[in-house]
């Protein structure tokens, strides 16, 4: 267990040493991000200094992870503020419409996988398929634009894509960022309730591609274990039904865990996504547009940021295995 | 692509049918259970796969409008003269899903097919020689993995620019460790087997060995794998073109013409988005139909 722990040491310092190297070597010359496009050479030389670049690109990496060491992820070009700070800004955004999205995955997709596997190929089953497949196949920006279509534009009953609140309504005084707990802390029910109505598009279109995946995998090792031996046995023992299922899906769950870890990294990807196209103010949208202003520092630490938090969920699926499985305890 | 494709549903027939017993049929029979439906997609996959593939090429030589025909009509409904309808600048959505799956397509199959070869070639050599390249690879590998793919492929795409090849590259390199990791295990596995021993017992060098004998006992698990994997890098290829970072802007792309069509989302004009995200359904839906089909056939746990 303890090896395992030790594992995120290398591969931090690789995804590192990784974002580090695409940044600085493809990105071409940040000069020109920070100078004038008239600027004579000695203004650029002197730019370059400031900017750490006219040293040698190993002792820029060194530079580099010294700064991350102490938590100092760079200066945005387009903000001018941290890339920390920023990005600590933004997170509760994200976190809030991700987690209510995995937990949407978590909570249909279990079920339905449950169902499909216990009413296999009859139409229930098929039924659980396509969905589930639809979620894998579709794109999660065109499952939030045909979303907004139906119930913003044809059925007028949700809100439009104005990000976290709707427009002119101010914000409940920040104490975690996560608007769904601060306007309670506030006591403010109203504005629960509008904070509520803006993530539900967003988070129903991120948990689809959640639910997917775990509903697929559910659904398999759901299989595997109604066909295994102590699930025949707990039949000739007479268990009633749901008792039956109940055991299998114990024993079935492990893989369903692992798909769940793996589901967080589709979620950062799909975060970036999602918030383009409801506007929302979270980190995906911070990423994509320091993509589009060649802002590598911003893109950087988002890249970064994201694989720890990843490498981290790897971690917690890791302990939660040892939590649920005795076998793996030895 | 079609040889191997038509072989291999030509033997996934008996074996779905079949289930893991020893006398297929009338064993399949008293359980009363219908063909599993594993069967049935993969052929679907495998039919529209093959739809995609004539519509790219009919593409080529006709589409019912010109593709980048700017200055038609301006947003008109789907309906007689143009199926699809029109955006905002007068284009043929049809003409333009169209052409779009050239683009979609052979990113799709080329990346594929690129970090497929490398992955497998570079795998196996991992996998049978083993040791010292283990340990190093896999770690790298591991690092690797840690990056959701998406965010990867946008950091490298924004920095390497925009262009077709750019984008096949990055999403091979973006895609390799996966089959890296897979040919590795599946070599790994098999290596002491008694085919493998006896092969070497005859004199056979290594490399054939490892290449001749080993590889095409593994290939199976791999090309069901590629499929999945296949329907994962025509998603991104499409986000990648919704975000506006992979292709020079103005190529029919389905993620690119999703993103122009947008606004009309919000104005009421559904079909400018609506149409490339069907499009892309299809294509990832049967991807993943064939790789399913292909699981099932291969992976002996699966097969009932």
């Amino acid at each position: 267990m303890f090896t395992r722990l030790l594992w995120i040491v290398p591969v931090a310092a690789g995804v590192m040493t990784i974002t580090f190297f695409v940044g600085r070597v493809f990105s071409g010359d940040p000069t020109n991000l920070y100078a004038p496009p008239q600027a004579d050479a000695a203004l650029r030389a002197k730019v370059r200094a400031s900017l750490g670049l006219d040293k040698p690109l190993i002792n820029q990496y060194f530079t580099y992870l010294k700064d991350l060491l102490h938590g100092n992820l760079g200066t945005s070009f387009t903000t001018g503020r941290g890339v920390g700070s920023d990005l600590l800004e933004r997170m509760p955004a994200t976190l809030e419409l991700g987690t209510i999205a995995l937990a949407l995955g978590i909570v249909i997709g279990i079920p339905l996988g449950v169902v499909a596997a216990v009413k296999r190929d009859r139409w229930p089953d098929f039924m659980v398929r396509v969905f589930s497949l639809g979620g894998m196949a579709l794109p999660a920006f065109w499952v939030g634009l045909i979303l907004l279509w139906l119930f913003f534009v044809s059925w007028g009953i949700l809100p439009g894509p104005v990000g976290r609140l709707p427009v002119n309504v101010p914000g409940p005084p920040t104490v975690t960022g996560f608007l769904l707990v601060d306007s309670l802390l506030a006591g403010n029910l109203s504005l629960w309730w509008q904070a509520a109505r803006q993530l539900i598009l967003p988070s129903l279109t991120l948990g689809y591609g959640a639910l997917g995946p775990i509903a697929r995998v559910t659904r398999a090792s759901m299989v595997d274990a109604l066909e295994s031996e102590y699930v025949r046995t707990a039949v000739a023992m007479g268990h009633r039904r749901p008792t039956i299922w109940w055991y299998a899906l114990r024993n079935a769950l492990l893989p369903v865990l692992t798909m769940i870890g793996t589901t967080v990294g589709y979620l950062f990807s799909g975060a970036v996504l999602v918030e383009a196209v409801f506007g929302w103010p979270g980190v995906g949208a911070y990423a994509l547009q320091a993509i589009q202003n060649s802002d590598f520092a911003a893109l950087q630490g988002f890249v970064l940021y994201a694989a720890v938090l990843f490498v981290v969920c790897y971690l917690i699926v890791d302990l939660l295995y040892l939590a649920i499985d005795p076998r793996t305890r030895a | 692509m079609t040889p191997t494709t038509r072989s291999a549903a030509g033997v996934a027939e008996p074996s779905g049918s079949g289930g893991d017993t020893a006398t297929p049929g009338p064993v399949a029979k008293t359980r009363r259970r219908p063909p599993p439906a594993g069967a049935l997609g993969f052929r679907i996959g495998v039919g529209l796969l093959a739809g995609y593939l004539v519509v790219a090429i009919i593409s080529y030589f006709w589409t019912p409008f010109d593709p980048l025909g700017v200055g038609g009509d301006v947003l008109v409904k789907p309906g007689t003269p143009y199926l699809f309808g029109t955006d905002r600048l007068g284009e043929d959505v049809f003409s333009r899903t169209m052409v779009a799956t050239r683009y979609d397509l052979a990113i799709t199959v080329a990346s594929v097919g690129l970090a497929l070869v490398l992955g497998t070639i570079l795998g196996t050599i991992g996998g049978y020689y083993g040791k010292f390249w283990d340990g190093a690879i896999m770690r790298a590998i591991e690092t690797f993995n840690a990056f959701p793919t998406l965010l990867f492929a946008m950091l490298i795409v924004s920095a390497v620019g925009p262009g077709i090849l750019n984008i096949i590259v990055v999403l091979a390199f973006v895609g390799l460790p996966s089959y890296l990791r897979l040919a590795r295990a599946e070599v790994m596995s098999r290596k002491t087997w008694q085919f493998a021993e006896a092969a070497r017992m005859v004199g056979c060098r290594s490399w054939r060995v490892a290449f001749r004998h080993l590889l095409p006992n593994s290939i199976g698990p791999l090309l069901a794998f590629t499929a999945v994997n296949a329907a994962w890098v025509a998603l991104i290829t499409a986000s990648l073109g919704y975000l506006g970072i992979g292709l020079q802007p103005g190529v029919p792309e389905w993620g690119s013409m999703i993103a122009n069509g947008q606004d009309g989302i919000i104005t009421g004009q559904w079909w400018v988005s609506f149409f490339p995200g069907m499009a892309i359904l299809g294509m990832t839906g049967s991807l993943y139909l064939l790789g399913d089909g292909l699981g099932d056939r291969f992976d002996p746990r699966r097969r009932r």
